[in-house]
């Protein structure tokens, strides 16, 4: 079975091929000076690594062939200095390297996330969390072994590789250009990998991606999983998913391989050529032998950074594919958050006195128009309810009003000012939703009613009081510090639906949204709510969406949205009147 | 088994060619002596080389390929143990902490499978070689040579304990760090709502930033064990030159012999420092072994019976037996001494404040979680005793709050039964009042809804959830508050249909609103966990307690909205 959906995750790249690097580059530009002294390291370290052999070259020409004891100990002296060093400059690259690494995963995770609170609720709509949670952590975590694998070394390797160039063009024309002659083929080579393994590694991502979000909605649903014994079909979903991974994966490996074993090769190809050529030179009169053999040994040096830049190929291109994700999701458009701070709007001794929905369309997909030409005014301190059938659109307007999405047509104007024209924090601060699916954060009760915010903080007891939260928040062994679970899974759906209502109360604000706030709560609490209410929305703007007629008895006005579009509007009496949708909304609620 | 044989021929061959080189180079020093032109011996390299390739090619990739058929069986062992998981594991674990297992944690048991074993096998095949090749020159500098070895070993044993302790704090900062995105992505509503972007971000810059400590504390490590293992070898050759230099100036070894002896411990320095990073690998692999035998081993506190009940057909009465549950075992009652009889085919509606156990009691009879022996009975046996599938197939369930898959509408409906036709699907959706918005949707039942169902209005999330419930056709159907979300209107409606499905089916509904349970055989009233009143609607109006009090709030309200 194939579930398609949401579980498909899209395969990003091409378009960034040439720009990655050079982006990627001003992540690490902030640590330069630390690349620098690696690299500076580096050649240090490789001479007291070499120059451990010399020492024990001087030991044998000078003393053990000479016999002579004296002079032996400082020699030795010497060398153990030379580990000493080696040892410490090792540790310094590794750790400066690592290190570095570490602070750009860090850099970048962290640019990740915040570009993440700036965008759209849209983009959360169509994009699984699983899959988010996957760029933030697998995909940063491949660059961390790009850094491990010592990627900087590479620079090192390269400008070793000249050198034996220069040296080996130097010594000997020839001899070198039938060495340099599988040079060709192992540009062909690397090169076709490259395209290869960067198309293996996308798929690699997106599978895990992939894996990710469907093993986080599985943990999520376990309970309707289990209540509905879907165990089996869930296992084989995700033995698919898990099979394409393992399945996307094993080109890679199979590439890698090759890679590195054609490198090998052909280091001993080149080797068979020189012994065939130069044999032959040497028999010709053309070559000293010891020319011959001085040049099969710098055959060895040239490939040996070759050999260490194949090694580390393929974990690059593995970076570079986890970068593509990573940069298309930093170029996802963000919120234009505005930038009001001229206050007049942020200032709260200007109150809002009117907010116009001027026949307001709006669609979430394509034309398929969920809000057909509303017209709706709030006025300041006034109580307006939306009424009507389910899928209305009434939690839409809510949420157009706290501009988490954009009117397709038409506008929304408080105080005659556009809503697009304001700083989005400077028009929600000013608005309270309790949003018809009330979302809790792990952390203590009183955390999830001030959400950190200081104003709130003071509030926390007086909210929970007036929403009747208390109540239940005292019997509890902890009180306001009782620990809240993921999702606020140890709470009933009502106590999770009274904090969510505390925290737009504690939030102090002046417009009130309240969409569906009271669906899951009993009937006396519901009235203690309404009592609790009735002070603190003196002055303030409350919208209200309610299938619970008794909830907005007390409205001034009474909206009736059916299949996005205004069909009734007025008080409870002047709609009873009218015998409408409303009318019959209510007999049918009522009717005894 | 097999890469192993692959890694043993590419070290043959490797040895091979150097030594095929040394052939080449001896008869070019003596044209005359040679045995074979040089071409002969190019060929023999060229065609060596090649070979040796091959196999390489074939040796990495059998054991690399092996590395990832690992993890994918191990990956496919944790979902399985996962889903025989409890709620209340779920409920103690974060989603983001098990994600974390399932990713970076195998992935630290992958690499050291894949590369982890490559190289130990590489290590071993190059470590016994030189050794023996040592050994055959002289055996006491052999020892000699390899005395700091044991050295090296207790130190680098003190650094793996310390690292595997920090491996494990990495790893479960990892997974906080896991934690903390999963809930910011899911709360982006919220977030937005109330400005906390900031707040957000510095909390998660909190969890980066000891996240990053503890690497780099690794990389400390790291960058320790390395050198440490470099200078070990090192040492060696500093020992040789000593003992093997004054032994050569004694004449007691040649001095070939001592430059071939140095050879030879070339040979290990590059084996040493791999083992040194191997021991790296198996620390944060052990580690994260660790991590993962979490859940491997965690068992479900609501287990399949040991002896499980020979039943047939599921009739659908319910009797709970003095029933008491908590949470967890040092918390409070939520439900005390339960006592009630549900006749097959009954309905029966339970009501109470918030917070007094209505949703506890739905949740224990499909035994979501554990309930204690002979407290719950169907068809007179413990439910502790049925086979969970044969129970929970007999229950139709509809929770609280919808939970949706990003799948279509209509495969969220079928969820319950696998090959549910599309007529069947229509029908529930029907008795669910949902036709008209699937008809309303462009692509109907192939609608794809988001994560969560997020792309759905509440009341239609909550009617795919009832439609989930119906399909599968069950003897006994629990409705946690199951219009909550919907108007007056489709909740007339779906009662009027769902009257004439009930019939003969066990019915137990929870509601705040009267009007859904008015019409069942018997209501209860809970109150913190306690059943206090009890009877038909007429005779809980008669009893002029809570329920009629309930009542007379709503209708009050309607006396008050009539004027
Ligand atoms: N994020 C979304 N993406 C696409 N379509 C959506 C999204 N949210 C809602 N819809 C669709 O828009 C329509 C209106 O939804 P809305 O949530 O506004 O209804 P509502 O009046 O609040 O209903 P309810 O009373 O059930 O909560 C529905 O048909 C719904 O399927
Ligand atoms: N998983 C849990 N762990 C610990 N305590 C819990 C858990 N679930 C619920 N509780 C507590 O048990 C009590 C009863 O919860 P339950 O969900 O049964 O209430 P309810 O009657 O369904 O309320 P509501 O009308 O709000 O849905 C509540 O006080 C709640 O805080
Ligand atoms: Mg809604
Ligand atoms: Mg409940």
């Amino acid at each position: 079975m194939h579930f398609g959906g949401l579980y498909e995750d899209e395969i990003v790249g091409k378009a960034y091929d040439r720009r990655l690097m050079a982006r990627f580059l001003r992540y690490v530009a902030p640590y330069r000076k630390l690349a620098v002294v690696v690299l500076a390291i580096l050649p240090l370290a490789a001479g007291a690594k070499l120059a451990q052999p010399w020492l024990m070259k001087l030991a044998i020409d000078n003393h053990l062939i000479k016999g002579e004891m004296t002079g032996l100990p400082l020699l030795a002296t010497g060398f153990l200095g030379l580990i000493l060093a080696e040892s410490l400059l090792t540790f310094a690259e590794v750790w400066l390297l690592q290190h570095m690494g570490q602070k750009v995963m860090f850099d970048l995770r962290m640019e990740l996330f915040s570009h993440l609170q700036r965008l759209p609720v849209r983009f959360f709509d169509r994009t699984p969390t699983g899959s988010l949670v996957t760029r933030l952590t697998s995909d940063v975590e491949v660059l961390g072994e790009m850094f491990a694998a010592g990627i900087i070394t590479v620079v090192g390797d390269i400008m070793v590789l000249a050198g034996i160039v220069g040296i080996m063009l130097w010594m000997n024309l020839k001899l070198s250009l039938v060495t340099f002659s599988v040079l060709p083929v192992l540009v062909w080579i690397a090169f076709t990998f490259r395209k290869r393994m960067r198309t293996a590694y996308r798929q690699v991502r997106a599978r895990l991606a992939n894996l990710n979000s469907f093993l986080n909605e599985s943990i999520h649903g376990m309970a309707v999983v289990q209540l509905f014994n879907r165990q089996k079909t869930e296992q084989q979903e995700f033995t698919r998913l898990n099979a394409d991974y393992r399945d996307a994966n094993l080109p890679v490996i199979t590439w890698d391989a090759s890679l590195y074993a054609m490198v090998e090769a052909l280091s001993s190809v080149a080797i068979g050529l020189i012994v065939w050529y130069g044999g032959g030179e040497i028999v010709r009169g053309n070559l000293s032998f010891g020319a011959l053999v001085a040049f099969i040994q710098y055959i060895e040096k040239f490939f040996s950074p070759i050999r260490d830049l194949s090694s580390k190929y393929s974990v690059m291109q593995g970076a570079m594919a986890a970068l593509e994700r990573i940069f298309h999701l930093l170029d996802t458009e963000k919120d234009e958050m505005g930038t009001d701070l001229i206050s007049t709007h942020q200032n709260r001794s200007v109150p809002i006195s009117t907010i116009d929905f001027r026949d307001v369309w709006f669609a979430y997909n394509n034309d398929d128009y969920v809000l057909k030409g509303l017209n709706l005014t709030l006025r300041r301190g006034e109580k307006v309810a939306m009424v009507g059938e389910t899928g209305g659109g009434k939690t839409t307007v809510t949420r157009l009003l706290s501009r988490f999405y954009e009117v397709s047509r038409g506008s929304i104007a408080i105080d005659g000012t556009d809503i697009r024209e304001l700083s989005l924090h400077g028009l929600r601060r000013r608005i309270g939703v309790v949003l018809q699916d009330p979302f809790l954060f792990t952390g203590t009760i009183r955390f999830n009613i001030s959400l950190g915010n200081p104003g709130a903080e003071s509030r926390v007891e007086v909210a929970a009081r007036i929403v009747g939260a208390d109540r239940f928040i005292r019997r509890l062994p902890l009180g306001f510090d009782e620990e809240v679970r993921e999702k606020g899974s140890n709470l009933s759906a009502g106590e999770r639906q009274l904090i969510s209502f505390a925290r737009a109360v504690a939030f102090d604000p002046e417009i009130l949204v309240l969409d569906e706030a009271t669906a899951s709560v009993d009937t006396a609490s519901e009235r203690l709510i309404q009592e609790g209410l009735k002070g603190l929305m003196a002055g303030r703007t409350t919208l209200v969406v309610a299938h619970r007629l008794s909830t907005i008895r007390d409205a001034d006005r009474i909206v009736v949205i059916h299949r996005g579009e205004k069909v009734e509007e007025g008080s409870h009496e002047e709609l009873m009147a009218q015998q409408g949708l409303y009318y019959r909304l209510y007999q049918l609620q009522f009717r005894d | 088994m097999l890469g192993a044989l692959w890694l043993a021929g590419t070290n043959a061959f490797a040895l091979a060619i150097p030594w095929l080189l040394k052939l080449a180079i001896e008869g070019l020093q003596r044209p005359a002596t040679a045995q074979h032109a040089p071409s002969y011996y190019a060929l023999m390299i060229i065609t060596a080389a090649l070979l040796q390739g091959i196999i390489r090619i074939f040796s990495r990739t059998t054991l690399l390929h092996a590395g990832r058929r690992i993890e994918f069986a191990l990956r496919e062992e944790l979902y399985a143990r996962l889903l025989t998981l409890d709620l209340p594991y779920f409920q103690r674990e974060r989603t983001g902490d098990i994600l974390s297992r399932f990713s970076n944690d195998l992935t630290n048991i992958r690499m050291l499978m894949g590369f982890g074993v490559l190289n130990v096998i590489n290590t071993l095949i190059l470590y016994i070689a030189a050794i023996v090749l040592m050994l055959r020159l002289s055996p006491i500098l052999t020892i000699c040579a390899l005395l700091p070895f044991p050295v090296t070993i207790l130190v680098v044993k003190r650094l793996s304990a310390t690292m595997y302790r920090r491996s494990i704090r990495a790893q479960e900062e990892l997974a906080r760090l896991t934690s903390r995105a999963e809930e910011s992505v899911s709360a982006a509503v919220v977030v937005r709502a109330y400005c906390r972007e900031e707040g957000e971000t510095d909390s998660f810059r909190t969890v980066s930033s000891s996240y990053l400590d503890s690497n780099m504390q690794m990389a400390r490590l790291r960058g320790m064990m390395i050198p440490i293992m470099a200078a070990t070898g090192a040492m060696g050759t500093l020992i040789i030159l000593f003992i093997g230099g004054s032994r050569v100036i004694s004449g007691e070894l040649t001095l070939g012999d001592f430059v071939a002896f140095n050879g030879y411990l070339a040979m290990l320095v590059w084996p040493t420092l791999m083992l040194g990073w191997i021991l790296n690998l198996m620390q944060r692999g052990a580690a994260s072994m660790a991590r993962l035998n979490g859940v491997l081993n965690a068992r479900p506190t609501v287990t399949e019976p040991a002896a499980p009940a020979d039943v047939g057909e599921i009739g659908g009465e319910i009797e709970f037996r003095n029933l008491s549950f908590s949470y967890a075992a040092d918390s409070a009652m939520v439900l005390q001494n339960i006592s009630l009889l549900i006749g097959k085919g009954t309905k029966i509606g339970i009501v109470g404040a918030i917070g007094s156990g209505k949703s506890t009691l739905a949740r224990l009879i499909p035994r979501l979680y554990p309930v204690p022996d002979e407290t719950i009975l169907i068809d007179g046996t413990d439910i502790n005793c049925l086979p969970l599938a044969r129970l929970r197939d007999a229950i139709g369930f509809v929770p609280q709050e919808s939970f949706l898959f990003s799948r279509t509408i209509g495969d969220n409906i079928a969820f319950g039964r696998d090959g549910a036709g599309e007529e069947e699907i229509a029908a529930a959706a029907r008795v669910a009042s949902l036709d008209q918005d699937i008809e309303r949707f462009p692509a109907g039942l192939q609608t794809l809804v988001g994560e969560r169902g997020v792309t759905l209005s509440g009341g239609q999330k909550q009617r795919v959830s009832i439609a989930r419930a119906l399909l599968k056709d069950p003897q006994i159907l629990i409705l946690d508050d199951p219009l909550s979300a919907v108007d007056a209107r489709t909740e007339e409606a779906i009662l009027r249909d769902l009257e004439s499905y009930y019939a003969g089916r066990t019915v137990l509904i929870v509601s705040h609103r009267l009007s859904a349970v008015r019409g069942c055989d018997t209501i209860i009233v809970l109150d913190q966990g306690r059943i206090v009143e009890q009877g038909s609607h007429g005779e809980l109006l008669a009893l002029n307690g809570r329920y009629a009090a309930i009542h007379r709030e709503q209708q009050l309200r309607e006396e008050i909205e009539r004027f």
